[in-house]
Order: structure tokens, then sequence, then C-alpha cells
């Protein structure tokens, strides 16, 4: 027994263990993600070159590109493509920028910063569920409490409300948006604000720069990296949503609020086309992948150029 | 100049006055919808002030239904979310953390690469094994279909922890002859309990408010968590408004309340995983 102890603690002494440590650790969890998504994902990817039905999905045959030819020269995708990309770009320059406004607010000093540095997170702890819910509410025709507001101002939203007017349905959606990811930014600026030294700002005061300036030689270097970082996530992230869109207006009307991943689940289980909806996810894919590896090619080019 | 400065002061609380507006006016909505009768609710002028006398419709709201079902399946979804996340998460934090190994960048790659995964893309081949394998309509496959989604954020959050412990540390104890699941169990978790915590709170959450798998895998009524339920008022017209919003806030308040106490654990920790991940 004393001898099996002093042979074991003999081999525990190599400092970095068993090659294979490490695997030992990764295992579980590598297993686990790649049996519920990488195995879905490559299914995924098959999918999206047959004609496969929801209702029979053991009965699938394959058609090469066909679904992706189909999608692109389809009208109502390329509004979907559309759609998306409005949403995207204005999710991310919105987010970001107010954001980064409330997290310069939130690092400057006032009574009872820490409280509010709290009570800013609250859009993001809420559910999307419940967001949408008295987003729905607020907006409604009769009695909303925003359509007031708009009519009040002199917008006409018409009878049936906002989230029935093509016009109006996709900027309300993307104020909802903005509302629910701007706190999460907020915060994750606040945090890089914090390692900005405090004396280069005040040295740059002493000089007699103005604060748009010493934000432009003090601040904007440090928090560069995470801002790029922050924006990526939020375009990303963008793609992804889902139940707000879909529980405020299932991507109505006339497809105005349709984005790719509207489409993709309508193409799903509604239409029961689960080959076309793979399709419109790939393509969704595609285009994550292209704006992480441009960001990633701009952020190297720019670290060469300086 | 000292004008000046109160001035600044003045204007900055503003400022987050409006911003907190903003931030807290659609939960207050709620809420002031929820204690608001049927003839001022429907009148012309809006009524901004809540009417407490009547609270009642919060334990009315409870009565409703399967509400009091909805939370209960709701809750068991995000504890197993949160259990299946940290006991996954933290060895491939640690490997991620601790160990140089080939293949580890690509790992890492994986990780981010989860990120642009839409769940309403993996919901139909995910549906498809869950229907062979018995765990469609089963709160089981629902915690395991959510962790997976959660789990990446929540190792970032625990390896950015892991890497803010300096090496020094699990160093000495190696050199004590500790094996690394020692290390790691006795050494390292105790050190990196805010973060562990703050990782618990976010994989919570995340299936608590969960809604795309949620709505497809379970179609049994009594296995409904509270975000379908929710969801469903939406277009519902036999359901008074005031109880809706009694239950959405019912739904609401705990994820809103918990963020709250747990934020400062839950920002330290995802800007740790966020920015240096």
């Amino acid at each position: 027994m004393s001898q099996g102890i002093a042979h074991r603690r003999r081999r525990r002494r190599s400092p970095l263990g068993s090659r294979w440590t490490p695997y030992i650790f990764l295992a579980p969890a590598a297993a686990y993600i790649i049996l519920f998504q990488l195995v879905p994902l490559v299914q995924e990817i098959y999918l999206s070159f047959t004609k496969t039905s929801l209702l029979n999905p053991s009965h699938s045959v394959w058609v090469g590109f066909d679904n992706y030819v189909a999608a692109f020269q389809s009208d109502t995708f390329q509004q979907t493509l559309l759609v998306t990309l409005v949403y995207v770009v204005v999710c991310v320059l919105g987010s970001v920028g107010i954001g980064l406004l409330v997290a310069l607010l939130l690092n400057s000093r006032f009574p009872g910063r820490g409280i509010a540095r709290a009570l800013v997170t609250i859009p993001w702890a809420a559910p999307g569920i419940a967001i949408a819910l008295i987003a729905v509410w607020m907006l409604n025709a009769q009695y909303g409490v925003l359509t007031r507001l708009l009519t009040s101002w002199g917008i006409d939203v018409g009878d049936s409300g906002v989230l029935n007017n093509p016009d109006l349905a996709l900027p309300a959606i993307l104020i909802t948006t903005i509302w629910q990811l701007f706190p999460f930014t907020a915060v994750v600026l606040l945090s890089a604000l914090q390692s900005v030294p405090e004396e280069l700002v005040e040295a740059a005061h002493m000089d007699g720069a103005n604060r748009w300036w010493s934000f432009r030689v003090v601040t904007w270097p440090v928090i560069k990296p995470t801002v790029g970082l922050i924006a990526v996530l939020m375009a990303i992230w963008s793609i992804r949503r889902f139940e707000l869109i879909w529980l405020m207006t299932r991507g109505g009307p006339l497809g105005s609020t349709r984005t790719l991943v509207i489409d993709l689940y309508s193409q799903a289980f509604d239409s029961k086309q689960l080959g076309m909806a793979a399709a419109i996810g790939m393509v969704g894919i595609v285009i994550s992948l292209i704006i992480v590896v441009g960001a990633r090619l701009i952020t190297t080019a720019a670290e060469r150029n300086s | 100049m000292k004008t000046r400065a109160r001035f600044g002061v003045t204007f900055r609380m503003l400022a987050v006055l409006v911003v907190l507006g903003v931030v807290a006016f659609p939960l207050y909505w709620m809420f002031v919808t929820a204690l608001t009768g049927d003839e001022a609710l429907f009148s012309g002028t809006p009524q901004f002030l809540p009417d407490l006398s009547r609270i009642g419709v919060f334990a009315d709201a409870l009565a409703q239904g399967d509400v009091l079902r909805w939370l209960l399946n709701s809750f068991i979804v995000a504890t197993g979310t949160m259990v299946v996340a940290i006991a996954f998460g933290i060895p491939l934090a640690y490997a991620l953390s601790r160990f140089s190994f080939a293949g580890k960048f690509l790992v890492a790659l994986a990780l981010f690469f989860t990120q642009m995964l839409p769940e309403a893309l993996l919901v139909v081949p995910l549906f498809a094994i869950f229907r062979e394998t018995g765990l469609l309509n089963s709160l089981l496959g629902l915690i395991l279909a959510d962790a997976a989604f959660v789990l990446p954020v929540v190792a970032l959050i625990l390896m950015g922890a892991f890497n803010g412990i300096p090496r020094e540390v699990d160093e000495a104890a190696r050199v004590d002859g500790a094996r690394p699941a020692g290390v790691l169990f006795r050494i390292l978790v105790p050190l990196i309990t805010p973060a562990i915590a703050a990782g618990a709170v976010i994989a919570f959450f995340t299936a608590w408010n969960e809604y795309v798998f949620a709505v497809t895998f379970i179609y049994d009524k009594e296995l409904q968590p509270a975000s379908v339920g929710v969801a469903g008022y939406i277009g519902e017209q036999d359901t008074s408004i005031q109880t809706i919003m009694a239950v959405a806030l019912i739904f609401t308040l705990p994820a809103v309340a918990f963020y709250l106490f747990a934020q400062k654990y839950v920002v330290a920790g995802m800007t740790a995983g966020a920015v240096k991940g």
C-alpha cells in the first residue's frame, strides 16, 4: 500500500503530467459540442444540397447547388438579404455608438455611479420574449403608449399600427434590438475605459487639449481593440437573432422585417422546405465568416501600418 | 472653474437619468399596465401611475392556468443547463488556460465559431436527433440543447478567470505533488468562484429566456417552459392584458433581479471572457 503511494508520488512529480492530460480535460466538452453543434451543422450543410420535406425527411433528393441558385434568383430572398444587411449594420452602429456614449458617461464622476452602472444592464437581463410582448403592447394600434406618442408628434402610423406598417416595422424592431443590446456594449466598453490611465487624460487636459482631442489621442487607442471586438460580436449576434423579430412581426409586413434567420425558420416550419432553409442558414454563416475574417484582415493591416 | 465643474456634474446626472429612464421604462410600463383598470387602460389618455389597489392581479396571474407549472419547468431547465454547462465548462477552460497542446488553436477557433451558429438553423437537425433518441418533448433534451449553446460562452468566461491567476500558484502545488485534477479542484476552482458564479448566472438565464428550442422541441402543454407560455400571449384575446403583463413581469423579474445582484461578477467574467478570449 505505502509502496504504491510512493510509486504514484514519484510519477506525480512530473510538473506537466502526461501529454494526454489536456485532452482528458478537453474531451467531455469537445465531445459534447461536436455532438450537439458540429454534427447538426454538418447535417445542415448536407441538407442544403438536397430537396427535403419536413413532413418526410428520410426521403431527400440530392440537387446540388439548386437551392442556392433558386434563392439568389428570387426577389424575396434579395429583399431578405437587404433587410439583413440593414438590420446588422444599424444594430452594430447603434449598439456600439450608443454603448460608447453611455460608457463614457458612466465612466465620468457623479454621485450614484455604482447604482447607475448596475441599473443600466436591465435590458440585457430581461428575456427577449417579455420584451417582444411589452413592445407589441406599447405599439398597439389603438391603446399603445408609443403609438399615442408618435401620433402626437404628427407621425401617422396608420390604422393597423406601427408593426403592420411596412415603412415603420423595421425601424421599430431596430430600436427595440438596440435598446436590448447597447447595455452590453456599454458595460464591456466601460471596463475597457477603466484601463485608460487617468494621469494621461489629465496630462492632456493640462496641456490645453479639449475633450475631443484627449479622447482621440489618449482614450481611443486604448479602447480601439475592444470596440472592434464588440462590433464583430454584435454583427454575428445580430445575424443570429431570432425571437424578438419572430414574435413581433414574424418577418412581415410584406417581408419588411424578414432577416435570414426568420426566412430560414419559416422555410423549414411553414413551407416545410428543409433543404432551402438549410441553404439560407449557410448563407448567414458565410456572411458571419466574411465579417469575422474581414475584421481580422483590417486589424492586421492596421497593425502593420502603425 | 468651479461652477463649470458643478454644471458638468448636474448635466451628467441628467443624462444618466435619461438613460436609466429609457432603459427601465418598458418594464415600468409592464408594471403600470398590469395595475391599471380596464376603463383607464382603454380610455383616451394613458395612465402613467399604477393603481396599487389592484396589486392582487399578481396573485391572480399565478393562479391563472398553467403559470406555476411553466415557471417550474423553466426553473428545472435553467438549473439543468447551468449544471451541465459548468460541469463541462470548467475542465475545458482549465485545459485551454493551463496547457499547451496540439490543436489548441483549433479548439479556441471552434468555440468562437459556435457564436455564429443560429439556433434557428440547428433546431432542425437537433429535432431529428432528439426524435430518434427519445429526447424530444422532454426537459432533458431541452437542457442538453440549451447547454450546448451556452457552454462556449461559459468556457470563455472561466478561461479568462483562470488566465487571471498566476501560473506560479498551481505550479507550486504541482511541485508539491498534486495531480492536475487536484490542482484544478482544490486550488484553482476555489479561486475563481466569482467567475463560476457569473458563468452559472449566464447559463441559468440563457436557458430561462430561451425560446426557439423550447417552442420546437416541447409539444406537451405540461412540459412547456414559461418563455413559450408567455410568448403564446402575443396576439391572444382571451386573457386580459393586465394578467398577461403580470405573468410577463413575474417571468422577467427573477432574471433582472438576479443579474443586478450578480452583475459585478457577470460583467467582470463576461469582459474577461469577451476581451481576452
